[in-house]
C-alpha cells in the first residue's frame, strides 16, 4: 500500500525500528502488562491459555518442562515490558515483543471463547479493535524477523 | 593383542549367547493447531525460529495447520518433542506433543 505508515522497521544495522505512536504503544502496554499478570496469577482469565497441556494424555505434564514455559513466557513479557519506550529493539527484544504479543492474542481469544472466524466476526467492535490491533502489530513485526 | 576370555570360560567350548532384542520406540510428535486470530506469516516466522526450518518448509506446514486443522511439525525422542512444544507455546502457538500410532 503506497504511503502507508510502517509501524516497524528493519534498519540496516539489523535493529527494529518502533514507530508506534501513543495510542499503539498503549495497547502495547496494556497488552504486555496483561501476560505478566496472567503469569503470576492463576485466576487470571488468561492464566488458562498458559497453562495449556503440552501431553494431553499425560495427568500431569512434567514438571520441568511446566516450570520451564512459565519462566520464559515471563522473561519474555518482561523484556518487552521494559523495552515499551525503546525507540529501536535488538533482535531478542523484537522476539520477545513478538512472542507476548502473539501469546496475548491467542489468550483473548480462548479467553472471548472466539475459536472459529464465526464468533470472532460477531465478537463486540472494542474486542475487534483490540484484536484487530494486535494482528497488525504481529504482521509486521513478522516481516522484520 | 592377547585374547581375553571371559570368565569361566575355556576360550574355545564357551557357548556365547547373544539375545538381540530389536525394540521399537514410536516417536513423539510436535503438534501446531489451527486458530482464526494467528496471522499466518507469524506461524511461519515462529517455525523458522524455533526449528531453524527454511521458508519453504516453514511455509508448507503453516499452510498443513491453515487447511487442515493441525500439522505435526515435527518428531523424534519425547524430551526434545516437549522442549520444542514448550518453545512453541512461549511464542503463543497452541501445541501439544503425543505419540506416534
Amino acid at each position: 500500500m503506497v504511503g502507508r505508515h510502517r509501524m516497524f522497521v528493519r534498519r540496516r544495522d539489523g535493529r527494529v525500528e518502533v514507530r508506534l505512536n501513543d495510542l499503539g504503544r498503549a495497547v502495547a502496554r496494556e497488552a504486555f502488562g496483561r501476560v505478566v499478570a496472567a503469569e503470576r496469577d492463576p485466576d487470571h482469565e488468561w492464566h488458562v491459555t498458559l497453562s495449556a497441556p503440552i501431553d494431553p494424555s499425560a495427568d500431569q505434564d512434567d514438571p520441568l518442562a511446566t516450570l520451564t514455559r512459565q519462566n520464559e513466557t515471563s522473561t519474555n513479557a518482561e523484556l518487552a515490558v521494559m523495552t515499551l519506550n525503546e525507540q529501536f529493539l535488538n533482535d531478542a527484544e523484537a522476539w520477545a515483543w513478538l512472542s507476548t504479543l502473539q501469546v496475548a492474542l491467542r489468550a483473548t481469544a480462548v479467553a472471548n471463547g472466539l475459536l472459529s472466524d464465526e464468533k470472532l466476526a460477531a465478537c463486540e467492535p472494542e474486542l475487534t479493535n483490540f484484536i484487530r490491533t494486535l494482528q497488525s502489530f504481529l504482521f509486521e513485526l513478522a516481516e522484520c524477523l | 593383542m592377547d585374547a581375553i576370555e571371559p570368565p569361566g570360560g575355556t576360550g574355545t567350548d564357551t557357548d556365547v549367547i547373544t539375545e538381540n532384542v530389536v525394540v521399537t520406540k514410536r516417536p513423539w510428535n510436535v503438534v501446531v493447531w489451527n486458530d482464526p486470530v494467528t496471522p499466518m506469516s507469524v506461524v511461519v516466522v515462529i517455525f523458522k525460529r524455533v526449528f531453524g526450518y527454511s521458508d519453504n518448509k516453514a511455509t508448507q506446514l503453516m499452510l498443513t495447520v491453515h487447511h487442515e486443522g493441525r500439522a505435526i511439525v515435527w518428531s523424534g525422542q519425547r524430551d526434545r518433542a516437549q522442549a520444542y512444544c514448550v518453545k512453541l507455546q512461549v511464542a503463543g502457538l497452541q501445541s501439544t506433543i503425543e505419540q506416534d500410532s
